[in-house]
């Protein structure tokens, strides 16, 4: 099966390095959809088919935070998973995120295979985990 | 919390954040707190070349103030096709800034996850700059780090806190 992957990030460059990390992941891709904030996510969500998020917080318009508590307020896409790529690692921000509905987070500066790994996890397999790192 | 604080937390965490997604190490790196006038980024000054990267971007929180960095085009080229996986001869001149935007949003942001703080920090979108802040109007901090890809300077002001 292959997964239709949402990266939302105001920074056109974290958005490749993501992708290219998504590539060498050994997950089935099918499309790669990219919006630059939440109001473009929202856009996407409803035009596309898609089966994992993956968002930054701090973003123009519309911030992570609001994106995700308006996709677990829509019944449409509350059962899409999220998983939260953020330069904040602190611990009042991951618990906020979490509790705000998020399946997953990965801090900035990542290694690859701790973000395919989250990857893998949310979407219950579709190839081998660290392939490629 | 004054801006000479963070000289204990700058370095390290911004070479977390070189290595991991820069793949650049840090060899040294050089903090003054008193004193910008030697800076080759220069108070209040224009850079000392056009083709220099600046970038800064506004902290808020229960301290507030400014996070900056400055590099030469060269580094700049080097971080941006270590960053992207890319040779630098593929990277136009708007990738590298991009790029350099945003290694100025993870530095500022991997420093501000480890400031003590009751309350969430804020971070305002990485700007391109002229200059740096002037040391004789806010409380600065500059720090150079010496890396494999060559010199980035850094600034960090305090402007207020809660």
């Amino acid at each position: 099966m292959a997964y239709n992957i949402l990266i939302v990030d105001d920074s056109p460059a974290m958005r490749r390095v993501v992708k290219r990390v998504v590539d060498l992941s050994g997950v089935d891709t099918g499309k790669y959809l990219e919006a630059g904030n939440g109001i473009e996510a929202l856009v996407v969500l409803r035009s596309e088919w898609v089966d994992l998020i993956m968002t930054d917080i701090n973003m123009p318009e519309m911030d992570g935070e609001e994106l995700l508590l308006q996709v677990r307020a829509d019944a449409m896409l509350a059962s899409i998973p999220v998983l939260v790529v953020s330069t904040d690692k602190s611990e009042a921000r991951i618990k906020q995120m979490m509790e705000s509905g998020a399946d997953g987070y990965v801090s900035k500066p990542f290694m690859p295979a701790d973000l395919s790994e989250q990857m893998h996890r949310l979407l219950g397999g579709g190839g081998t985990p660290d392939e490629g790192f | 919390m004054k801006a000479s604080d963070f000289a204990s937390l700058l370095p390290d965490h911004c070479s977390e954040v070189l290595d991991a997604m820069y793949f650049t190490t840090v060899l040294e790196s050089t903090i003054d707190p008193n004193d910008a006038s030697d800076d080759p980024c220069g108070p209040d000054r224009p850079l000392p070349n056009v083709d220099d990267f600046a970038f800064q971007l506004r902290f808020t929180g229960d301290v507030s103030g400014r996070f900056g960095l400055c590099l030469g085009a060269s580094t700049a080229r080097g971080l941006a096709a270590n960053f992207l996986g890319e040779e630098e001869s593929d990277i136009s001149p708007t990738e590298v800034a991009e790029v350099i935007g945003e290694l100025a949003n993870m530095l500022c942001g991997a420093v501000m996850s480890v400031v003590p703080s009751k309350h969430k920090f804020v971070l305002s979108h990485p700007e391109p700059v002229l200059g740096m802040p002037h040391s004789r109007a806010h409380d600065l901090l500059l720090a150079t780090l010496a890396t494999d890809s060559g010199d980035i300077h850094t600034w960090v002001t305090v402007e207020g806190n809660a």
